[in-house]
């Protein structure tokens, strides 16, 4: 089942961490259908950046938008057709900063999206900035002195935002990843997945190898999930919350299609000639 | 004063119900069978300021408002003042008199009558229905019906106090102005409200809009109406998030439009390059306030006509239409919802205050409206960019067996990403026919409004300053050639050439002359002068209609 795949020559670096994503989704995807559900209806969506090549390289419909836009694209595609299963890819640059707003907003609302968000804590394709994800320090091509702003926890900052599902997985286990990413395509909300994957110019697989840990159990409530995801290093992998609230789209028009139940031009012209009686 | 026209005016502070005795009062016009126009002056705050509301009815279509009232009613000491210099020949000013001693006028004592209820500052509103009520003869039942179905709260008090009001100036001026009656009621909508409705009957299925001043009506008309036409109104986070949440509705098949303001625009600019790019149809209303930035929120002005067309980085097709009426608001709003799907581009309904929130009567014919239909792929491997001699490559929208992809970046005909030189060029080619065969559709269809004249000069104007021009036309009894050219992008040149070499006069709203230069430039028409005001107020007919005259001379 290599179907997944485009014929686009693949551009990221030998050893990226982003192949090992591609692998993962089109792992989940496979297995998904295999549960029932259908091909044709997912969509993707990606920003700008390393992580957004992606668009290229999976053979499924949706839109290449802007850089940090990817999730609108995502939340309106969805509000559209309930029924499409819409995945959104980013990166920690694209969704954290240019994009942040669009990011918490599409968690606040719990829109029924997948969000993975490929976190190498670097400006990779720009090369070498630093990212909302980039520890003190970092002395790219911006900061020749080194960055002094502190990283953002993305996963208690999503929890905050009130995503309904949240991990962390890892670009080096793709077992992990792709049940990650099955459970929360699966997921009825905003489910929101950090990958931890290595840009290869700027990181060492080495760095995180050695460092990634598995959380112990999933935490049971939204206040220990916070302390967890607070907690916890930057490194460690597993689901930290996931929980059920109404869906964004249930509650603005509830068991409603708004292209498959598009009202008839005729149905409409007597309802507006009703509207213009004196 | 203009003979066949009466102008009832109503002021008082924000939150005392002056717009609703506004609306109240054409309603009484409308039902009396007369045309109205009515447009309310508001600050951009909640409570206190001046707001009011001024509302012209003749026996005639009549496009605007009359600033010379025969009846003004203020509530306050502050309304009063600003109103003072508002009065026709014969017009009679009512004041409240527990605000103030006047020598001039009737007064009323409007706030000791309304203390006695429990809901004061909603009375004064009432107040000026009933003082309307007498002027003009009005019956005491008719009044009644009005009141108990206009203000359904605490009714028996409001026919109360309306009865008191009413008796109060009876003596002095009741059936003062006696209304001919006609014989057919018109509705009265907003131009805001026919755009919704344009839209809907074109087809829309989805609305997406950030509160901002003089859009944010269509947000509210069209989230009340959501449920009854099955349309997705939602208010996200930005104007960034409105044209991209757009685009991705687009992508599904969704009729989708959003709504905004300039400063809204601005930030949509991105949005609109990229749909520009992926070839999303999507129809953005741009009702214009005076800027720059935050400018004046709540008046008009229209100084964003030469930022409409050229907005976004890039090379790409941006449509642009202004309505010159509010009926025709109705009409264009449907065709150009029907054009960026025919033509997979951003199309901009350029539009402003006075246009968006003024209310008149109308008669409107939804049958005629626009439907937007895409040109749809039918059979064999799918290519999203497909060349074509129109250059429109035919749409599909997911769930599908073929992939769909839209692509920000160059893209192959699949939507790839390229950066190869040969492709790249074919692709700007083949966006680029669209804007020639856009061209040959538009020659086929009513592009400009000409109302032929006799003068040895032309009127040209564009949006809701057209209205203004008609009325004022109609003061002084002028009749030169009025031209409004409802499409700016592209700017219909071929039926502008007849008239490059006559004496041609432009009147709009912008300091800089931004139509006045759109129409030298690009239609090359030689230009006699140009009328131009930028207070943040519409023209006023009798004002405007003197310096039309003057320069007609």
């Amino acid at each position: 089942m290599d179907d997944l795949k485009t014929n686009a020559e693949v551009t990221w670096c030998p050893g990226c961490g982003n192949f090992a994503i591609r692998t993962s989704v089109q792992n989940a995807i496979i297995a998904l259908e295999k549960e029932g559900m259908k091909r044709d209806n997912f969509v993707m969506t990606s920003g700008i950046g390393c992580h957004a090549k992606i668009f290229d390289y999976l053979n499924l419909s949706g839109i290449y938008g802007l850089h940090g836009r990817n999730s609108s694209n995502a939340e309106g595609i969805k509000i559209a057709n309930p029924d499409l299963k819409v995945i959104t890819f980013s990166g920690d640059g694209n969704g954290l900063a240019e994009g942040l707003e669009h990011t918490l907003f599409a968690a606040k609302r719990n829109q029924d999206i997948t969000m993975i968000l490929h976190n190498n804590s670097v400006y990779a394709l720009t090369t070498g900035q630093y990212s909302p994800l980039t520890d003190p320090g970092w002395k790219g091509p911006s900061t020749p002195k080194g960055t002094f702003e502190m990283p953002f926890n993305a996963v208690s900052l999503l929890i905050e935002a009130g995503a309904t599902f949240v991990a962390r997985s890892y670009s080096g286990d793709i077992k992990h990843l792709t049940e990650t990413l099955i459970k929360a395509i699966k997921h009825k909300g905003f489910s929101f997945i950090e990958v931890l994957q290595p840009a290869v110019p700027y990181h060492k697989w080495e760095e995180y190898k050695d460092n990634i840990q598995y959380l112990d159990k999933q935490p049971d409530s939204h206040e220990e999930a916070m302390i967890t995801a607070k907690k916890a290093s930057k490194f460690t992998t597993g689901i930290f919350y996931q929980t059920e609230r109404g869906l964004f789209h249930k509650g603005l028009y509830g068991d409603f299609n708004p292209i498959k139940n598009s009202l008839s031009r005729e149905k409409r012209i007597e309802k507006i000639k009703e509207l213009l009686k004196p | 004063m203009v003979n066949d026209v009466f102008t009832f005016l109503v002021g008082g502070k924000a939150g005392e119900g002056v717009k609703k005795a506004g609306s109240v009062a054409a309603h009484i016009f409308s039902s009396l069978g007369h045309h109205i126009f009515q447009m309310d002056d508001y600050m951009s705050l909640i409570r206190g300021g001046h707001n009011f509301s001024v509302v012209s009815t003749s026996d005639r279509w009549i496009s605007s408002q009359y600033m010379n009232a025969d009846l003004v009613v203020n509530f306050d000491r502050r309304s009063c003042e600003t109103h003072a210099n508002h009065l026709a020949k014969n017009a009679i000013m009512i004041y409240n008199s527990d605000e103030q001693e006047s020598k001039e006028g009737i007064g009323v004592p409007l706030s000791s009558e309304a203390k006695k209820y429990p809901m004061k500052e909603l009375m004064y509103g009432v107040g000026a229905v009933a003082i309307l009520s007498s002027t003009i003869g009005f019956k005491k039942e008719e009044m009644n019906e009005i009141i108990k179905n206009e203000y359904p709260r605490g009714i028996e008090n409001n026919i109360e106090f309306a009865d008191k009001i009413y008796e109060l100036v009876r003596n002095k001026c009741w059936n003062r102005f006696p209304l001919k009656r006609g014989n057919m009621e018109r509705k009265i909508v907003t131009g805001n409200e026919l755009i919704g409705m344009g839209a809907i009957a074109a087809g829309l299925n989805v609305y997406y809009s950030y509160p901002m001043t003089p859009a944010s009506s269509i947000l509210h008309f069209l989230a009340v109406h959501a449920q009854d036409f099955g349309l997705a109104v939602m208010q996200p986070e930005s104007e960034l998030a409105v044209i991209n949440l757009a685009i991705g509705s687009a992508f599904t098949g969704a009729k989708t439009m959003v709504g905004t303001s300039g400063g809204g625009f601005a930030l949509m600019t991105e949005g609109l390059s990229l749909a520009g790019m992926i070839e999303a149809p999507v129809l953005i209303i741009l009702s214009q306030r005076p800027g720059p930035a935050t400018g004046l929120p709540t008046y008009s002005e229209q100084a964003d006509l030469l930022f409409a067309l050229t907005a976004g980085h890039g090379d790409f097709l941006r449509i642009v239409a202004s309505p010159g009426t509010i009926e025709e608001a109705f009409y264009l709003s449907a065709e150009m919802l029907n054009l960026v799907w025919k033509y997979q581009t951003p199309g901009i309904l350029l539009t402003d205050k006075q246009l968006s929130e003024c209310s008149m009567t109308v008669e409107i014919n939804p049958s005629l409206a626009k439907w937007a239909q895409p040109k749809m792929h039918t059979k064999g491997p799918y290519r999203r960019y497909l060349n074509t001699e129109d250059g429109i490559s035919p749409m599909l929208f997911s769930p599908s067996n073929d992939t769909i992809k839209w692509n920000s970046h160059e893209h192959d005909f699949y939507g790839i990403t390229t950066e190869n030189p040969e492709i790249t060029t074919e692709m700007h080619d083949k966006r680029y026919k669209k804007y020639g065969s856009l061209v040959d559709y538009l020659k086929k269809q009513k592009t400009v409004n000409i109302n032929p004249g006799e003068y040895p000069a032309n009127i040209i104007t564009y949006g809701s300053t057209y209205m203004s021009v008609l009325e004022a036309l109609k003061y002084n009894n002028l009749n030169p050639t009025v031209i409004q050219p409802i499409f700016l992008n592209p700017l219909p040149i071929w039926e502008l050439e007849d008239f490059k070499e006559e004496d041609n006069i432009v009147v709009e709203q912008s300091v800089s002359g931004q139509f006045t230069s759109l129409i030298k430039e690009k239609a090359g028409l030689k230009i006699k002068a140009s009328i131009r005001q930028y207070d943040g107020r519409p023209f006023d007919p009798i004002s405007l209609s003197n310096t039309i005259k003057e320069v007609l001379k």
